[in-house]
């Protein structure tokens, strides 16, 4: 096979393919699951513990569209 | 240059921009990637791009079909099977969807094929969209199509027959 010239499925095709579906899909599961974890009363702080990151990140890469999805977030700054 | 230009003014350079976001949206994805501006062209029975693709059997229905089925492949490949019915839905922030790499990728090579027509005339159309997404040699689009038996290089012909470019891609 000509190293230059990879084809689209077999080899390391496949193995990329599962990281970028497997990135995908966990993009989509930590939007739905932080979504429902803060409509279910958790804090900040607690989603950040439970994914192991800081507050600051989560509370960044959320905060507009959780706003965006009527949740009142205005006494979660614990 | 010109592709940042593009990229840049894409809801207004771009006619099929809002397909392309809509199709984006409808997958929860955070970006345009090439499969939503295919899907997109499908669906679009009107224009040269969508003519080619239905004539070869890939209407949005076959291609969304290519795509589960590709995203299935690539999973199982990790032993992890998609949710049956797919994931519960986040909300999604209602603003404007940029385009991902494959999608920036795909333009840029649109663009080539429209300059390769050495005509003054010579517009960005839904033919040169459709060959720079076809010209991918890895990633989604190519995988599902080989993934659906679909002959990548044939249909790539017979997009370039339409327009008439001859000049080999970047």
């Amino acid at each position: 096979m000509d190293a230059s010239l990879p084809e689209p499925i077999g080899g390391p095709a496949d193995g990329l393919a599962a990281v970028m579906a497997l990135r995908a899909m966990t993009d989509q599961l930590e939007d739905t699951e932080v979504e429902r974890a803060m409509r279910a009363g958790w804090s900040w702080s607690q989603v950040a513990e439970a994914l192991g990151v800081t507050r600051q990140a989560v509370h960044k890469k959320h905060l507009r569209r959780l706003v965006a999805a009527g949740l009142d977030l205005k006494r979660r700054n614990a | 240059m010109l592709k940042q230009i593009l990229v840049g003014h894409a809801r207004n350079a771009i006619p099929q921009y809002r397909q392309f976001e809509l199709e984006a949206r409808k997958d929860g994805a955070r970006f345009i990637e090439a499969e939503h501006m295919l899907l997109a062209l499908a669906a679009t029975s009107g224009t040269e791009a969508g003519r080619v693709l239905i004539d070869a059997g890939l209407d949005h229905e076959r291609l969304a079909a290519a795509l589960r089925d590709e995203q299935r492949q690539s999973l199982a490949f990790a032993g992890v099977e998609p949710p049956i019915g797919g994931l519960p839905e986040a909300t999604l922030l209602d603003r404007p969807i940029t385009f991902g790499t494959s999608a920036k990728a795909a333009l840029g090579r649109a663009l080539h094929a429209c300059h390769a027509q050495r005509s003054h005339r010579a517009r960005l159309q839904s033919i040169h969209l459709l060959i720079g997404i076809l010209l991918a040699e890895l990633g989604t689009v190519p995988r599902a199509l080989a993934i659906a038996g679909v002959d990548r290089a044939a249909l790539i012909s017979r997009a370039r027959a339409e327009v008439g470019v001859t000049a080999p891609p970047c």
